[in-house]
């Protein structure tokens, strides 16, 4: 694996072991889905630009040099072709666009690799990672082990360079190449593959493009953790639509991880018979055949000819997931028998499917475990596996795509066991566990020295009244009381309309925090006058206490009032920055007043 | 009538593209370039007034550069760099960027406070108030209805220019030192002067009407009309700052008044100029603090998102782009908690801010030059012999004027 941003700046050296030049640029011909390097371009003496071709030149290239096949007087040099492009000049640094123009990311870097003595251009860098790479190297390294203490190392962020397009060599913008046209040629898979790379904003602009089917398939093939946030993104009427157009098991898999409101509100916006069969799957437990089975399967019976079952499946076959085997049932979907599609295909028309019926049929129960279903499946290679009930009762088939899904999956959580990284898996979670709380645990830690920082300014306002210090613990409690409160609020209250507005809620809260304000100042008040302080003192912390209470009831509940998106989509910052945030304010707040009183006021 | 009619839709032309570079050039006439001006009166009188006539065509060329490297490109100031230079002197910058613009945020918020302290109103009010009014408008409005905003607060400059004749100068006496160079040959003086170069070519003011060029989606064509706009947003705003200069060297100076910021140059011109020439000062410097506020964080987070290739955009959520909306709320709350730390040297932090920035000046420059004399990036919009050898020569004297604030300060001059 070779980076653009560490070859440059490399010594190229020739096949007498001289010092040729530094490399300066890497020129590849496009047209490729992985495009080949074609040239190299080099400085030599005197900083003189030259270039050659990588073909007949370059012998070997490693991580500290690239080494030349001839002596340098040797070499004949060549021009840039028409097309060919060269990375530093016209792709580094450069903005990748999508098709109408909006920003998406930068090209950090460029990962370059080595495959049967050709360097190949696998893709643009865009993440975190390739901008510390071109800082400095031990910059990315440092930060890579930091994030791995906490579990997770710096994430690579690469787009693969099959989705990107210059513009005919306009090339102040690298376009993604996620256009409209360009992403229904592409497979479900790989447009799912782009969905995955994008930010949730993008992802939107991507699915307009995307007609219901187009998007079913991509949403079937997204991986499980991103497939829920999609839907969860998209209005509520389309994703409907588009999970209505989905095979059954996977529809009921994605409403299966979203939240129960909306899951409801989707499944009743669909037909009645489709979110019956999804309402049907969702009640099987995960990890089983019933789970992964599909509903939709075309039944025969035994009295029918071949003939019928033939035009059978040509009214039927369009909602069957598979028709290679054609189940035959008697009665209330007892499962008899089988046939297979050959078998459909190879017999005199006439025949009665009692005939060539094969009765020994392979079934699983809806409560066995997925991963035997699959290991089954694959013992006998089968396409698809019959799941019944205790009774026998046909119930849905097992699809051998879902089978193969569920194989990689345990493959994937059997290799972690095997390798015995599964202890280290636990350990690596408990830190990300750990790294998530004490991501909080320092933003209260910095609070906190902030706090005293911000006490240590005063330390002459609380010499002289340490009755200051009594109110600081109710001051901060205060401020996260209201803090949640008008949160809650605002969440309860959910939908934009719902909330009562704007004015009638400032008089209301202004009105509130005032009244809270003067009972709370008389509270203190009367308890340090009971405790024997000064009038002065009394009149300062209690009138501080009150302004405290009055200042931090209107900033708790306006700030996210006015903050939230119209667009209803809730509250999305962190709602404890704000309460913590929100303590502080008023710790400073109380501070400033008491000492302003104290020096101000004397009665 | 045809002609009528014409004249209205070049009228409505004009219209559509004015803005970013009257809010580019105001937004630099901010409380610490108010505070530069009123000293620069007070203690000089009108010597300083030919530096000021100087500077303009140099001012007027700079933001026309940047806005045609926005029209033509149609990417940010911040952008172009990572592109051209790539990602090391990309980050140098950025650095430099938010660190002289967090500064000069606090010295914004100082002006708030000076402002509306002398109508009587406490720090501990007013700051955490506007800090919390500065935020909801960039976070609340959409782009066009804060471009509407900070358009209005703009024109309060107008209040310096009133303040100016009711400070009834010495019309003659003025005329001459616009023309006629004078040079006190002090430390004091030279100091002044780098404060006077930083803060009326600030930085920032590059970047931000490079991007408000590129938000509004002005083509070359366009630019025909749009750089006139920039052109005299600049020159307006070397008016404002020449006024203020009048001002405080008209009142203050004959007086022997020694003052330090706009604040007190404000309280110092009631008992010279009457009350009304205090107020329309003071209302002046809290338009311009409170203006200078609101862009300069987001002029920062939108250069530094663009740089790195972070999505941006006042239209965006916290979800969709955390690092912008991060950037701008925490620099703006962290300048308003700076104020109210009590017994803060303000004038240093001031100071600090348009050393950066002056320091920062030259380098920016010569990027802005490379890039714009680049004909594989402008085509055939680069620039003639006349911006070359007018901009190289703000370049040289601005580096030979941080040389000597350099050469000086370790001296131990000034």
């Amino acid at each position: 694996m070779f980076y653009l941003t560490q070859m440059l700046g490399k010594p190229v050296v020739d096949a007498a072991g001289e010092t040729a030049g530094t490399i300066s640029d890497i020129a590849i011909a496009t047209g490729e889905v992985f495009p080949r390097v074609t040239s190299l371009a080099f400085l030599g003496p005197d900083k003189t630009p030259f270039m050659l071709s990588w073909r007949k030149y370059v012998a070997a290239v490693d991580d500290d040099h690239v080494a030349l096949n001839v002596n340098s007087a040797d070499l004949r040099f060549s021009y840039l072709q028409p097309d060919e492009i060269l990375l530093h000049r016209d792709l580094l640094n450069k903005q990748i666009v999508d098709t109408q123009g909006m920003k998406v990311v930068r090209v950090n870097d460029l990962k370059l690799s080595e495959s049967r003595n050709q360097l190949r251009l696998l893709g643009a860098e865009v993440g975190a990672r390739g901008i510390l790479r071109g800082l400095a190297p031990w910059l990315e390294r440092g930060v890579d082990r930091a994030m791995r203490v906490f579990g997770k190392g710096l994430p690579e962020n690469l787009i693969a360079w099959n989705y990107m397009d210059l513009l005919d060599r306009d090339l102040s913008h690298v376009q993604l190449s996620v256009t409209h046209k360009r992403l229904h040629e592409l497979h479900p898979a790989d447009v799912a593959d782009v969905l995955e790379q994008l930010s949730a904003a993008q992802r939107a602009r991507v699915f307009e493009h995307l007609d219901n089917t187009q998007a079913a398939l991509a949403v079937a093939e997204l991986e499980d953790e991103f497939q829920a946030d999609v839907i969860d993104d998209l209005g509520s009427q389309r994703a409907s639509d588009i999970l209505e157009m989905m095979d059954p098991d996977d529809a009921a898999d994605v409403i299966g991880d979203l939240p129960y409101d909306k899951a409801e509100a989707l499944l009743r916006l669909m037909g009645v018979e489709e979110s019956g069969t999804i309402r049907r799957l969702l009640g099987y437990r995960e990890k089983t055949a019933g789970g992964i089975m599909t509903p939709e399967l075309t039944t025969v019976t035994e009295e029918m000819s071949l003939e019928q079952v033939i035009g059978h499946l040509r009214e039927e076959a369009a909602d069957s997931e598979t028709i290679y085997y054609i189940y035959v049932v008697e009665g209330d979907m007892h499962l008899t028998g089988v046939i297979s599609l050959r078998d459909l295909v190879v017999s005199e028309p006439h025949t009665l499917v009692g005939d060539i019926v094969h009765r020994d049929v392979f079934t699983v129960n809806v409560d066995d475990d997925q991963e035997d279903v699959a290991e089954l499946m694959s013992k006998y290679d089968l396409l698809a596996m019959p799941v019944v009930d205790e009774t026998g009762k046909l119930l849905g088939i097992v699809t051998v795509d879902d089978a193969l899904d569920v194989m990689e999956e345990e493959s994937a959580e059997d290799l972690a066991l095997a390798t015995g990284s599964s202890r280290s898996f636990e350990a690596s979670d408990a830190w990300s566990w750990l790294g998530r709380k004490s991501g909080w645990v320092t933003v209260w830690a910095v609070l906190g020295i902030g706090a005293t920082l911000l006490l240590s300014l005063f330390t002459t306002t609380l010499q002289e009244i340490v009755a200051v210090v009594f109110f600081v613990p109710l001051v901060i409690r205060l401020a996260e009381e209201i803090s949640s409160h008008s949160l809650a609020v605002l969440i309860e209250a959910g939908d934009p309309e719902d909330r009562p507005p704007f004015l009638q809620r400032l008089l209301v809260d202004v009105l509130v925090g005032f009244g809270l304000g003067v009972v709370s100042a008389l509270i203190a008040f009367g308890m340090l006058e009971a405790l024997g302080e000064s009038f002065d003192v009394a009149v300062a912390v209690g009138g501080a206490v009150g302004g405290t209470v009055l200042v931090t009831t209107a900033i708790g509940t306006l700030v996210p009032y006015l903050a939230l998106k119209k667009d209803g989509s809730g509250w999305r910052a962190p709602s404890v920055l704000f309460s913590t945030g929100l303590a502080a304010i008023g710790l400073a707040v109380y501070l400033l007043l008491a000492a302003y009183l104290k020096t101000n006021v004397h009665l | 009538m045809p002609k009528l009619k014409a004249d209205k839709t070049r009228l409505l032309a004009v219209l559509a593209v004015i803005g970013p570079g009257i809010i580019a050039a105001s937004a630099g006439n901010d409380s610490g370039g108010i505070s530069t001006y009123s000293v620069a009166g007070a203690r000089y009188g009108y010597k300083m007034l030919w530096m000021m006539v100087l500077m303009t065509p140099a001012f007027i060329i700079i933001q026309e550069m940047a806005g045609r490297m926005g029209a033509v490109t149609g990417k940010g100031f911040a952008a172009l760099i990572r592109e051209r230079f790539g990602v090391r002197p990309t980050f140098v910058a950025m650095l430099l960027l938010l660190g002289s613009t967090a500064a000069t945020t606090v010295a914004e918020f100082a002006g708030v406070a000076a402002a509306l302290e002398l109508f009587g109103v406490s720090r501990l009010f007013s700051v955490p108030i506007a800090a919390v009014v500065v935020w909801l408008l960039v976070v609340r409005g959409s782009y066009r209805n804060v471009e509407k905003v900070l358009l209005a607060l703009s024109s309060v400059f107008i209040a310096y220019v009133v303040s100016a004749f009711l400070a009834k100068p010495d019309w003659l006496a003025v005329g001459q030192a616009m023309v006629v160079p004078s040079v006190v040959p002090e430390a004091g003086f030279i100091a002044l002067a780098i404060g006077l170069t930083g803060t009326t070519i600030a930085p920032w003011m590059q970047f931000l009407v490079q991007s408000n060029i590129v938000d509004k989606g002005t083509s070359i064509k366009e630019w025909r009309i749009a750089r006139f706009d920039v052109m005299a947003g600049a020159l307006v705003a070397n008016i404002v700052a020449i006024f203020i200069i009048i001002t405080t060297g008209a009142v203050l100076h004959p007086a022997g008044i020694a003052i330090t910021d706009a604040g007190q140059a404000a309280e110092a011109l009631a008992p010279l100029a009457g009350s009304y020439a205090t107020m329309l000062f003071a209302i002046g410097l809290l338009a311009a603090s409170v203006l200078s506020a609101a862009v300069l964080p987001l002029t920062a987070s939108y250069a530094i998102c663009e740089a790195f290739g972070w999505e941006s955009g006042l239209d965006r959520d916290w979800s969709e782009a955390p690092i912008f909306n991060g950037l701008y709320t925490f620099v703006i709350f962290l300048a308003a908690a700076v104020i109210l730390i009590p017994g803060l040297d303000l004038i240093a932090i001031m100071l600090v801010s348009q050393v950066v920035n002056g320091m920062m000046l030259p380098f920016l420059l010569i990027f802005m030059m490379v890039i714009i004399n680049d004909r594989r990036i402008m085509g055939r919009h680069v620039n003639g012999k006349f911006h070359n050898v007018l901009a190289w020569g703000t370049i040289v004297v601005a580096i030979a004027l941080t040389v000597l604030l350099l050469g000086m300060t370790v001296l131990g001059f000034g």
